[in-house]
């Protein structure tokens, strides 16, 4: 049986601390994936807002759900492709993934599943609540940028609150492009 | 003690792989500064003994080998680094 004194155990746990330490990650979103649903999400909100306006004819809705579909292809293809091609995948990387998908996939499922119950503008605000929830996880995690987004979306669902009813679907789609794609931006342009 | 982690390389890359899901056998041997030779013979040992899981793809047609930590290479990673620090404290005491 191999034996070890206690000035290899202090050089091995050294080892162990300094690897431990090197390998305490931020949590890096994925800039696409934010700019994809803030557009898209944006995009839904905006035309309800327009149809319900009278400024597109109502025929202009079902175009909504080819861009949602349109989105969680890009989402699908994208997170595969990345995870064959990842050098090292972390697993906070792997939960962040899972609340991801879990937030805007049951906010997607709401939409769908109980468009009664949240017709109209609060479909919308389910998805600003969503989005919300993904940005402030991340800025949990030590992200400023995700921390701010998180803090301009959420200002956006309480602004809308207060806003004419005409117009409150533009707020709320003007804090998805700025918070949620604006995030995205940011993280793409940043390169991490 | 844990004579498989008593070798600085084995356990260095459990202490790598510690925080990861899955790093690539290029990525470990860049971190750790091992020769490719050096660390397939400590991988192929942590894989045997159910430390760490394999897995081998093509990602555009070049081989990628990926290794993971399972649950019995991370409950021998924690009592070994236990037993370490208290061999420290007994010496120090």
């Amino acid at each position: 049986m191999e034996r070890i004194d206690p000035s290899q155990a202090r050089d091995h746990l050294e080892m162990v601390n300094r690897i431990l330490a090197e390998s305490q990650q931020r949590l890096c979103a994925g800039g696409e994936y934010f700019v994809v649903w803030g557009v898209g999400s944006a995009y839904v909100t905006i035309l309800f807002q327009l149809a319900d306006n009278g400024l597109v004819p109502g025929a202009a809705l079902w175009s909504v759900p080819a861009v949602l579909v349109l989105c969680a292809i890009f989402s699908i293809y994208r997170s595969r492709a990345t995870r064959a091609t990842l050098a090292r995948s972390s697993l906070l990387q792997r939960e962040f993934f899972n609340v991801l998908w879990l937030t805007i996939g049951l906010a997607f499922l709401t939409n769908v599943a109980a468009y009664r119950i949240f017709a109209g503008v609060a479909g919308a605000a389910i998805w600003s609540l969503a989005e919300t929830i993904v940005l402030l996880y991340i800025g949990m995690h030590g992200n400023r940028r995700a921390q701010i987004a998180g803090v301009v979306v959420l200002a956006s669902l309480i602004a809308a609150n207060f806003a004419a009813p005409s117009v409150s679907g533009y707020v709320l789609g003007a804090g998805m492009l700025a918070g949620y794609a604006g995030f995205g931006i940011a993280e793409l342009l940043a390169g991490d | 003690m844990d004579e498989l982690l008593l070798s600085k390389v084995r356990l260095g890359v459990v202490a790598e792989l510690l925080n990861f899901d899955w790093i690539a056998f290029s990525e470990l041997a860049r971190s750790l500064d091992v020769s490719n030779g050096n660390l397939g013979a400590h991988l192929g040992k942590l894989v045997d003994a159910g430390y760490v899981d394999e897995e081998k793809s093509f990602v555009k047609r070049r081989p990628l080998t990926r290794y993971r930590l399972t649950k019995r290479g991370r409950e021998a990673f924690s009592a070994h680094v236990s037993q370490l620090q208290s061999l420290l404290q007994s010496a120090n005491s």
